[in-house]
């Protein structure tokens, strides 16, 4: 690890400024571009950009889902829930982290990376609501009131199973390379178990809190994460989803997909270029 | 409903005293260097960071057991557990046992 310096602080704060509002406008975290960055331009060891990476992430978690509490976005029972699968798959991935070799955690970055580039290209966009207000959402299920369309929108929660099979998953892949997961819950949240993309979207970002903390902390432990570092990527990362928040909504945001689709393609590439050394 | 303000309170809480902790370790490091004061504002705005969401697993827990929802209450205590395994084994990794 490099000496912290001044102008090594002021560029991981710029890098987290940009992962930060990226993530804002295109509705995942960061992460998927910041653990790149410090990895293959900065040349971090993959643990210590992973490590910084979901210290971020947590701070993201914390401070969108403080601000949404209370609006019934988030379904906090179904969060709940799922997170018993994501904390078990983030624990196990962080552990697993401390054994395997950093080309092979460079190859597993490679593959999800374009995994989340044909995503972000192919998001489905299917909504599974029932618009009768008055059907009975279940236990799981939720009800919130949808500002622009004025009415209110109810959901069942549908293949359980597979929700609690795809939380454990993007449990285990965030703490093995530092992203939030969000990329992997949410089109599975939406598109098979019948929970509408924007509660998805607030009910996995309040997840990934304990998601990334399960991880975060055996990074912490094991001496991988340089505090000052994190720092300067949390305070980064804060700046620049709250000012993607408030800018985002006037920039269309296909071509903004495109573009980032393509850089994780070569994101994908280099991590391979690496990791086959 | 009142644990979703709970956890609220909790969360915004959390963020600004880690956000605070690490803005002034980062730039008590930068300006004095590492080490004393700043090592240990920076260290604290780390472990708080990584407090909160646990600290918001515990409410839930104690709100969960006070409505007598066991269900519920069993869950969110489970996901406790998973933490303190992860502290745990933080600290195994720490010792380098």
């Amino acid at each position: 690890m490099p000496p912290v310096t001044a102008s090594l602080a002021l560029i991981i704060f710029a890098a987290g400024v940009i992962a930060g509002s990226l993530g804002a406008l295109l509705g995942l975290g960061g992460g998927v571009f910041l653990v790149p960055f410090l990895n293959l331009v900065l040349s971090f060891p993959f643990s210590a950009a992973a490590a910084i990476s979901l210290t971020t992430v947590i701070a993201t978690s914390s401070t969108v889902s403080a601000g949404r509490a209370g609006k019934q976005l988030i379904n906090m029972k179904l969060g709940m829930l799922l997170e018993v699968a994501t904390a078990a798959g983030s624990f196990l991935g962080g552990v697993t982290a401390q054994f395997v070799s950093q080309s092979l955690l460079q190859r597993l970055f490679g593959i999800v990376a374009v995994i989340v580039a044909v995503i972000m290209l192919s998001r489905l966009r299917r909504r599974n609501v029932i618009l009768d207000p008055a059907a009975d959402p279940g236990v799981l299920g939720g009800r919130y009131h949808e500002a622009e369309s004025g009415c209110t929108v109810t959901y069942r929660v549908k293949r359980l199973p597979l929700a609690i099979a795809a939380s454990f998953v993007a449990g285990n892949v965030s703490s093995l390379l530092g992203i939030g997961g969000g990329i992997i819950k949410v089109p599975v949240l939406n598109a098979w178990c019948g929970v509408p993309l924007r509660a998805a979207a607030a009910t996995s970002a309040f997840m990934i809190g304990v998601t990334a903390t399960a991880g975060a902390t055996i990074y912490y432990g094991h001496g991988q994460l340089q505090p000052a570092l994190a720092a300067a990527a949390c305070l980064g990362v804060q700046v620049g989803s709250w000012g993607g928040m408030k800018f985002g909504a006037a920039a269309s945001s296909k071509w903004l997909k495109i573009l980032m689709a393509a850089v994780l393609i070569i994101v994908s590439a280099m991590m391979f270029l690496r990791g086959g050394r | 409903m009142k644990l979703e303000r709970l956890i609220g309170i909790v969360l915004r809480g959390g963020v600004i005293v880690s956000s605070a902790c690490l803005a002034a370790g980062l730039l008590l490091s930068i300006l004095i260097g590492d080490g004393g004061v700043a090592g240990i504002l920076l260290n604290a705005g780390i472990i708080v960071l990584l407090a909160t969401p646990l600290a918001r697993v515990v409410v839930s827990t104690v709100q969960y057991v006070s409505d007598r929802d066991w269900r519920f209450a069993t869950l969110t205590f489970v996901v406790l557990l998973e933490l303190i395994a992860s502290a745990v084994a933080a600290l195994v990794f720490n010792r380098k046992i």
